[in-house]
């Protein structure tokens, strides 16, 4: 079974530690992505979940299997590279078979499995080129079906898209969702792109220097961050984050203030909380609403992609540039002042200090 | 012609930060200083010859040079190998045709050397053809290894590499004397044997020790060479490549017979032809070593033949020397050939 238990994992090279104390448990069958920026240790942790990588401490399980100490080979995964790995001297069908020969199958079923993946991936014209004869896109199937065909509990990817042109990253991601769905095994997938973790996951763990900053799915990611981190990471123009104070409101209401005319409401649990204490107020681009009361936004300028618009500016007494995303056409001039208000239970409040999200009341969105 | 010829030579030198500016300056100046003389003349011919001839002005000294000391050097022996006598100048030699290689050739059993008109000449052709097959084995089989050892992530991986690449620095006489002094009947070796309770021997007067430390010494001295082009190849091959093998179950026999050598083939081919042609070239250590060849003619070999034909004998047979030479580049001309055939093959 494809089910994985990480427990207080630990990695270090010499004295530089690559992963902290990660404890992380994916059933079987789950679509989990692994993201974060470089250097955050999510390819290491694939890789030691491989076997590539040994640990400095820790355990590592899969169906319920302690798998620390066996080799690769013996953990029942497939690993599909960055850079692919073909086999460069040996054909399409050769790079297949490689696996299962050395496992000492039986040529009839090494066979019926290449054609299987073969017809899966539509690569039954290329079994017998070589890796240098295909496109891209066509090594990353070969590389995809090397991996099919060892039949594994889990697949392992890392960052498979990373060398495929734009319009082909598209194609193949909504390829490799579609293969979930018919396989149902795991798969486990490295990526940079938030993008890809957003549209493919099941389940995303969002790691930052070595440690992980949050798990689940995508959209508890994007709607409860953690962290300003998390918030920071997922999302795409970036959270606005402005400076503030806790106002508490007659009705016990958590408010912030921003240092504008009107106070934004919040689900921040008062109990958590006290007046004057100073935050962070998150609000994503999409979630500001332009309206006739709300905060004095100054626009700077703006992005028009047709299907929305993204405008540029200030609030009054925040340093950092606010960006308001609206839907369609909108051309706001420059120098305008519009009012915005964030949309209902969409403000995320962070400690300064902690960098953690405060906890929200009881029931709040 | 160009209409801005500097700018074709002009070499471009990134200046550091300018924190030194003053330092920095001064060297700039001088720089652009020196780069104005080189390049006032180069610009000069450039306009006089064009620019699509300059890179072949620049090939010519070493063409000149490739001509003088290699190509009519050629032209020559197989000038000589036509002619007879002990002249020098080939207009005092008189024209025998194909007499030198009618010599060379004759034999009642080409196996059997005393059988030939020209014994020593087959003599010469067997003990090169015995040392081609063990040196080629022995080294490359040594310098693989070497090779795959060097590519692990050792440590002080740069030291090995340097030592086993040391004796390649030396010169042919240098390495035939060490070794000469150490295989001695009072030499290192033996005076090791007797610390042992071994009785001594005289290595390079018995015929099977001074044919094995014949391949011994020149394995030695040429390992470094060939295990640093194996390991180019093998340091080529990317990292993942094995990971990939890793997960697909390969042992890391199956690893090296159907990952590592079929994508080090090329290196392998490059290395076999180099090692085959040095191989039949094996002259200088092996004579400083044995004396010139011995015990008797135990280890004369072809290089040494065609030099004491031509320069070590009363008689100074140029013509033989020559038809000899031609011989040898020829069997030389056909093994590379098939080889790079091989090669192709293998690459494609």
């Amino acid at each position: 079974m494809g089910d994985l238990r990480l427990t207080n994992l630990n990695k270090s090279y010499g004295a530089v530690a690559a992963l902290h104390d990660v404890n992380l448990s994916i059933d079987n069958g789950e679509f989990v992505v692994f993201v974060g920026p470089s250097g955050c240790g999510k390819s290491t942790l694939l890789r030691i979940i491989a076997g590539l990588e040994d640990i400095t401490s820790g355990a590592i399980a899969i169906g319920g299997r302690d798998v620390g100490a066996l080799s690769p080979a013996e953990r029942k995964i497939a690993m599909v590279f960055q850079s692919y790995a073909l086999y460069p001297h040996m054909s399409v069908r050769k790079n297949l078979a490689f696996g299962l020969e050395n496992l000492k199958f039986k040529r009839a079923e090494i066979d019926a499995r290449i054609a299987e993946a073969a017809r899966m991936l539509a690569i039954e014209p290329y079994l017998d080129r070589k890796p240098r004869q295909l496109s891209g896109g066509q090594r990353q199937r070969v590389a995809i079906g090397r991996a099919i065909v060892r039949e594994p509990a889990i697949f392992l990817f890392d960052e498979p898209l990373s060398n495929l042109d734009a319009a082909l990253r598209v194609q193949t991601r909504a390829e490799i969702t579609k293969l979930h769905r018919q396989m149902q095994t795991t798969m486990i997938y490295v990526t940079h792109d938030q993008v890809e973790a957003m549209t493919m996951a099941d389940k995303i763990v969002v790691l930052r220097a070595g440690r992980v900053e949050q798990v689940g799915t995508p959209l508890e990611l994007f709607d409860f961050p953690a962290n300003l981190f998390v918030a920071g990471f997922l999302g795409s123009p970036r959270m606005n984050i402005l400076k503030g104070r806790i106002v508490i409101g007659d009705d016990r209401r958590v408010l912030v203030d921003v240092g504008q005319p009107a106070l934004l409401e919040s689900d921040v649990d008062p109990a958590s909380v006290s007046a004057g204490q100073e935050v962070l107020a998150g609000i994503r681009p999409a979630h500001f609403v332009v309206s006739e009361e709300g905060l004095p936004f100054e626009v700077q300028y703006h992005e028009s992609l047709g299907t929305e618009t993204y405008v540029y500016g200030t609030l009054q007494g925040q340093a950092e540039q606010v960006i308001v995303h609206q839907p369609g056409h909108f051309a706001p001039a420059a120098g305008a002042v519009l009012k915005v208000m964030p949309q209902e239970g969409r403000l995320h409040v962070f400690d300064p200090a902690s960098e953690l999200a405060l906890a929200r009341r009881h029931g709040g969105h | 012609m160009s209409s801005t010829p500097q700018a074709s030579w002009r070499l471009h030198v990134a200046t550091g930060g300018t924190d030194m500016a003053g330092a920095t300056g001064f060297a700039d100046r001088a720089l652009d200083l020196a780069m104005a003389v080189v390049e006032a003349p180069i610009n000069a011919v450039e306009r006089l010859i064009g620019k699509r001839r300059m890179p072949y002005l620049f090939l010519a000294p070493n063409l000149v040079l490739f001509g003088i000391f290699t190509f009519l050097p050629i032209a020559i022996a197989v000038g000589y190998a036509f002619t007879g006598g002990t002249e020098l100048l080939i207009s005092n030699r008189p024209f025998v045709g194909l007499d030198n290689f009618r010599t060379l050739l004759s034999c009642e059993s080409y196996l059997v050397p005393g059988s030939c008109e020209e014994s020593l000449f087959w003599t010469a052709i067997w003990n090169t053809l015995w040392f081609v097959g063990f040196n080629v084995a022995a080294t490359l089989l040594v310098a693989l290894v070497t090779a795959l050892i060097l590519d692990r992530a050792i440590a002080a991986r740069g030291f090995f590499r340097a030592m086993f690449f040391y004796p390649v620095l030396l010169s042919p006489v240098v390495i035939g004397l060490i070794w000469k002094w150490f295989l001695d009947r009072n030499g290192l070796l033996n005076a090791f044997l007797q610390m042992l309770g071994v009785p001594p021997e005289i290595f390079l007067l018995e015929v099977g020790w001074s044919r094995f430390f014949v391949v011994v010494v020149s394995v030695w001295f040429h390992m470094g060479f060939y295990t640093l082009i194996l390991l180019a190849g093998l340091q080529a091959i990317p990292k993942d490549l094995y990971e990939a093998a890793a997960i697909d179950a390969a042992t890391p026999s199956r690893t090296l017979l159907r990952i590592t050598l079929p994508l080090l083939g090329p290196n392998l081919i490059v290395v076999l032809v180099l090692l085959m042609i040095k191989s039949v070239q094996i002259f200088d250590e092996a004579w400083v070593l044995t004396n010139g060849g011995g015990p008797g003619t135990a280890n004369t070999f072809l290089v040494q033949y065609i030099y004491q034909m031509a320069f070590a004998g009363d008689l100074r047979l140029y013509g033989l020397a020559s038809a000899a030479s031609v011989l040898m580049g020829l069997v030389l001309l056909v093994l590379t050939l098939v080889q790079l055939r091989l090669g192709k093959k293998a690459e494609s």
